[in-house]
């Protein structure tokens, strides 16, 4: 699903994000992203939606090379991508329905479609009821969820959070990791950065480990240190 | 698709809002901007048709009796013909119906005395392009002659208004002209820096929007769509207010003295809509290109 191929990538001559970076993520795949700040998780997170290119390498997405995709491709590309962020980044002035809607909104899917869809996902992520609350009437663990369920309602192959729990109490913090295990079962890869120790321990899953920008461990079933 | 053109329009009234005291500002100015467009080309046909008599480099203009026929017209015309190829490069004859056209002009401004002239009692006209303008005293001299031919009314030369109104034609317009595309470049910096704040604004959505794998151009089209509503209202309020001051200016020339020269001033010929359809278009376009510009320079949030 996912391949990086001798990926390079720096801001300057003296900031390297990645340096040389391989590997390979299968479809259905849970993979943690971890290692300290500045290490590039962000920075390898961001070359998956077209965000950035690298320098040197190539990023194989869903089959396809994704470093010299036409720019009026990306969109498509995206599409297929969900995102989960720290800080949710939500829309205040909506509802958490039209939050969810909008991602299906503004790709054209007809009405009847979302009305069908963002119950369900709703559902899905535990927040039916809510659907006509703002974002500032909820708490953090539920504006995280809004935020799931935004980036799930495509069905996209690939989910990629960037610490999504890094604002979040543990116990709230676990709820979001049990969301996107479910999610993660329903065969769409995802790849995850964080920071969190007690997370990447009890979850198990593949953990790629960053320094400086380069890949220092690739283990399955792996811990956190 | 329509829940597309839904959103499209549901966003742009949601940033006119949003944007109220920036979007008056960006309206006023691209009005004001294109009414002096508008008022240039109005002022620029309204001399047109002072000059309209003088079209196709005719400098002498004989005034033939109403009512004298082919006879009587042979005379002049072989004077006319004498001088071919020596002081005169062409002429032409200007009859009832050319000379009734050029009166609706010279007199727009003047319908009491454009009423009084008929087929019957208006002279006709022969317009004498002569070799060299600027040999006036040659062109002196042929008027004298003309004059003294049976059946000629008048003889009126270019020289006795023409300088005088091509360079008030050319003062006005010259300054018009720069005062309008002065100021439409600032309606359409006005409009840039609208749509600019319009995106910053919503730079938190627009980052979802192509997260979620919108289409750039479906991000941009809400802010032209309104970029192109501030040009399109502020040509309406122009053609407005265009209307109101042709209007009154034609009602004013009415009262004007008939030897005030300024009779001919007006438009009345139904140019004005053209001009208002003018309006809009390039007020449309001037919206459009300054949001357009805006929203791919800014789409980066």
């Amino acid at each position: 699903m996912i391949r990086l191929e001798n990926v390079t990538k720096s801001y300057s001559e003296e900031v390297i994000a990645l340096r040389d970076a391989s590997f390979e993520v299968a479809k259905g795949e849970f993979v943690f992203l971890v290692g300290p700040s500045g290490s590039g998780k962000s920075t390898l997170l961001r070359l998956l939606n077209r965000q950035e290119r690298p320098e040197l390498g190539a990023v194989w997405v869903a089959g396809r090379n994704i470093v010299d995709m036409p720019a009026n491709r990306v969109p498509m590309l995206r599409r297929n991508i969900g995102n989960v962020f720290q800080d949710y980044k939500l829309l205040l002035n909506k509802t958490v329905f039209e939050n969810v809607a909008f991602t299906l909104e503004v790709i054209g899917r007809p009405k009847h479609v979302i009305t069908q869809q963002v119950p369900a996902v709703l559902e899905l992520v535990g927040l039916a009821g809510k659907e006509d609350r703002f974002p500032d009437q909820l708490s953090g663990g539920e504006q995280q969820r809004v935020s799931v369920a935004r980036a799930f309602v495509n069905r996209p192959l690939i989910l990629i959070a960037d610490e999504p729990t890094g604002n979040l109490d543990p116990a709230t913090g676990e709820g979001i990791m049990r969301l996107l295990d479910r999610i993660n079962a329903t065969g769409t890869t995802v790849v995850m950065a964080t920071h969190d120790q007690r997370i990447v321990d009890s979850m198990r899953k593949r953990v790629i480990q960053l320094d400086r920008g380069t890949i220092v461990r690739d283990q399955a079933r792996g811990v956190y240190q | 698709m329509i829940s597309r053109i839904g959103y499209v329009l549901r966003e742009t009234a949601a940033s006119f809002q949003r944007n109220l005291t920036l979007t008056v500002a960006a309206v006023i100015t691209a009005a004001v901007s294109l009414l002096i467009f508008g008022l240039t080309l109005i002022i620029q046909h309204g001399f047109d048709n002072l000059l309209a008599q003088w079209e196709g480099g005719v400098e002498m203009i004989v005034h033939v009796n109403a009512g004298a026929g082919d006879a009587q017209r042979a005379v002049i015309e072989e004077a006319l013909v004498q001088q071919e190829g020596i002081t005169i490069d062409t002429w032409r004859y200007c009859d009832v119906t050319c000379s009734l056209a050029d009166a609706d002009r010279l007199l727009a401004g003047d319908p009491t005395t454009r009423e009084l002239l008929t087929a019957e009692n208006i002279t006709t006209q022969y317009k004498v392009v002569p070799m060299d303008a600027t040999q006036v005293d040659i062109l002196r001299g042929l008027r004298d002659r003309y004059l003294g031919l049976p059946n000629v009314n008048t003889v009126q030369l270019a020289e006795e208004q023409l300088d005088l109104i091509s360079e008030l034609q050319g003062f006005v317009s010259t300054y018009t002209t720069g005062l309008w595309i002065a100021l439409m470049a600032a309606a359409s910096l006005l409009i840039w820096n609208t749509i600019r704040t319009a995106m910053f604004a919503r730079r938190r959505e627009i980052e979802v929007m192509k997260l979620v794998g919108a289409t750039d151009w479906f991000i941009r089209l809400p802010f032209m769509l309104e970029g192109l509503l501030h040009g399109l209202i502020g040509g309406v309020l122009a053609s407005g207010a265009l209307w109101f001051i042709n209007d009154r200016w034609t009602a004013g020339v009415q009262g004007f003295p008939d030897n005030s020269g300024m009779t001919a001033l007006v438009v009345v010929d139904g140019y004005q809509w053209q001009v208002a359809l003018i309006i809009l278009v390039f007020g449309s376009i001037v919206g459009t290109v300054g949001s357009g510009t805006a929203a791919s320079r800014f789409l980066d949030v």
